[in-house]
């Protein structure tokens, strides 16, 4: 045999052999992107059969339906800056503030009641922060366990001193005489009274009212009300923040300087001293926008006022308006220009009128 | 003897047989006659047989002659003509070394179509997932009255607009057409600039806005996920009509602000207000999150 065939041969088989592999990369590289992992079979194992638990002796299953005649109550004494936590079903809440270190939780209609302990105080060893229970763990078992209290009525009286949560899936909640509350409600009203040192209130489809309260404040309502009269800052800090998208904001008395008001659709209304070197914000998409403020306010104005419009009783000094560029806006100043009021409105009316 | 002996070249003459036949039969009767010339013949052999022994590898190789070559090259040429393209192509094909260059090839191609539908992938993600008034931003702005950048008097300055890419590409694989857009290129930069031109504010503040804007709409988009899932199992009816309504007065504040800030993206009031409305759409979908989580606490 010839070398020059064997040499041909040989390239041949080689030329075939690379061609084949780059054939088999270039799949490769397009499978990459498709690993398919084959999981070995293994046989099934046979199912077992579940055991059925055995019943206690006395086993009574649980029952969540409220009785008529059903009242319980309960008391446990506390440290006089307790921290408080309730989680309630349904029903109608009332807190009250009284001048002894003690709860005490009445809930008629409805679940019994109780407490669970969760700090104790390091000097007095009184409870700091407790919890109340929508059953008395002292009488009740583990099986049994409902945390959230449901009841026609509940009724809470703690310290003056205590700091109160609560979240309710539907309730109308009183709070009245607490150092400070903070509400969650799914749905329902809530009233806030004489509470110095903070608010937090949100509901999701009721209104808010608060009165007579201090410390930062958060108003919060989806489709809801939100009033707030004779209200005040107790530290220089404190802030004023009320929301709510398709209500009615009314504020009356507000000494926050630092006050943000935002109603999406709804109007807002304040009517009450503008505090020098405070910075106050009123948004509203489409609502109308009604300050009431007295006649010697100092304050610049900042107002975007889109396509609505924007009147002012009291005279405005260095008016400054942008009307040529389809949305409108405009600065200015009362008196000495000491605070500042930002509106923002895409469609709503701004007005400023003067107090009498 | 009667004739003169002969010269040692004759000698080797006679020997290398380079005469002709009447010389060297008179060469031959002399030697039989000489003495001396027969001594010197003898000599003369015995040189030749040491220089053949001596060089005998040498002289053994096989050199093809003249008249070998010639056919060779002949019957090459033949095959050559005769030889079909496929023939050719096949060889071409079974060269190794064209073989790994085309290896090569096919590979590098392969990478740069992977790359390529990765990448064309992600833009058409990006492409759904970003709304249309982003781009259309881009062409209201583009299409704005752009004055020259102020410092451009020079032929080496930068171009008031960067070149396509696929501009770019033409010019790089043609150098005579480089050359004369270049040229082109040079002539427009001549044209006189004004040197108060907005023109990098302008691009600022397109730049700050698209970037405001996009962060707005990606976490309303991931908002709007979140609660589309949840909605009808959180809210009642007359809830679900709530939202609803409030959700579409805002989607309707946002489009007519939208539009504002088309025809006017300078506006800075129209700017402040679409994103306060952004920041509305966002507090209302946060409101039914944060009440999808309230339930789950609750429960």
């Amino acid at each position: 045999m010839n070398t020059g065939n064997i040499y041909g041969k040989f390239n041949k088989i080689l030329c075939l052999f690379l061609f084949s592999s780059f054939l088999i990369l270039a799949s490769s590289g397009s499978a990459s992107a498709q690993t398919v992992i084959v999981v070995p079979r293994s046989e099934p194992k046979p199912a077992e059969k579940p055991q059925t638990p055995k019943t206690p002796e006395n086993h009574k299953p649980p029952t969540y339906q409220t009785k008529i005649n059903t009242v319980s109550e309960k008391s446990i004494a506390v440290s006089e800056k307790v921290n408080i936590s309730v989680c309630v079903r349904a029903g109608e809440v009332k807190v009250n503030g009284w001048n002894r270190n003690e709860i005490r939780a009445f809930v008629s209609r409805g679940s019994s009641v109780g407490f669970s302990v969760l700090e104790k105080g390091k000097t007095d060893k009184k409870p700091v922060w407790v919890k109340v229970l929508g059953y008395d763990p002292a009488k009740e078992s583990e099986s049994r366990r409902e945390e959230c209290i449901s009841g026609k009525f509940i009724e809470l009286d703690v310290p003056f001193g205590a700091t109160v949560n609560i979240e309710s899936r539907e309730s109308k909640t009183t709070i009245d005489s607490v150092a400070k509350a903070s509400v969650k409600l799914l749905g329902g009203d809530i009233f806030l009274s004489n509470i110095p040192n903070g608010v937090e209130a949100r509901t999701y489809r009721g209104n808010v009212t608060v009165k007579n309260s201090g410390g930062s404040m958060t108003l919060d309502t989806t489709n809801g009300n939100i009033v707030a009269y004779d209200v005040s800052s107790d530290e220089i800090g404190d802030a004023f923040h009320s929301k709510t998208n398709s209500g009615e904001i009314t504020l009356q008395q507000i000494q926050y300087r630092e006050t943000k008001v935002n109603s999406n659709t709804g109007s807002i209304n304040f009517v009450g001293e503008i505090l020098n070197g405070g910075q106050y914000y009123f948004g509203s998409s489409n609502g109308l926008v009604t300050l009431v403020v007295p006649e010697n306010t100092s304050a610049k104005i900042v107002a975007i006022y889109g396509y609505g419009s924007f009147e002012s009783e009291n005279p405005l000094k260095n008016l400054k308006r942008d009307e040529n560029t389809g949305l409108k806006s405009l600065t200015g100043t009362l008196g000495g220009g000491e605070a500042l009021l930002n509106f923002k409105t895409v469609r709503g009316k701004i007005t400023i009128k003067k107090a009498d | 003897m009667t004739e003169k002996c002969f010269d040692e070249g004759t000698i080797q003459a006679f020997l290398d047989g380079e005469l002709g036949l009447e010389l060297v039969d008179r060469i031959s009767h002399h030697i039989a006659l000489c003495d001396s010339c027969a001594l010197a013949v003898a000599e003369a052999e015995d040189q030749m047989e040491f220089a053949f022994s001596a060089l005998d590898t040498e002289f053994n190789t096989l050199v093809p002659t003249e008249r070998l070559w010639t056919k060779i090259n002949l019957s090459i040429e033949t095959e050559a003509k005769n030889k079909s393209i496929w023939h050719s192509l096949y060889a071409l094909l079974t060269n190794p070394s064209s073989l790994a260059f085309a290896s090569l090839v096919i590979v590098f191609g392969l990478f740069v179509g992977l790359y390529g539908l990765k990448n064309t992938a992600d833009n058409t993600m990006l492409a759904k997932t970003a709304p249309k008034p982003k781009l259309e931003n881009i062409t209201a702005i583009s299409n704005s009255p752009v004055k020259n950048p102020p410092s451009a008097s020079t032929a080496n300055d930068k171009i008031s607009q960067p070149p396509s890419p696929v501009l770019m590409a033409k010019q790089q694989n043609n150098a005579e057409d480089f050359r004369a857009r270049k040229v082109v290129y040079v002539e427009t930069e001549r044209s006189p600039i004004k040197p108060d031109s907005n023109y990098e504010t302008d691009i600022v503040y397109a730049t700050e806005n698209l970037a405001a804007e996009e962060s707005y709409i990606k976490t309303i988009s991931t908002l709007e996920k979140t609660v589309n899932n949840r909605k009808d199992e959180v809210l009642n009816p007359s809830a679900r009509f709530a939202f609803e309504k409030d959700l579409a007065v805002t989607d309707n504040t946002i489009e007519n602000l939208k539009k504002e800030v088309r025809k006017n993206p300078k506006n800075e009031a129209a700017r402040v207000l679409l994103r306060n409305s952004y920041q509305n759409k966002i507090d209302l979908l946060n409101s039914l999150a944060e009440k999808t989580e309230l339930m789950a606490s609750l429960n």
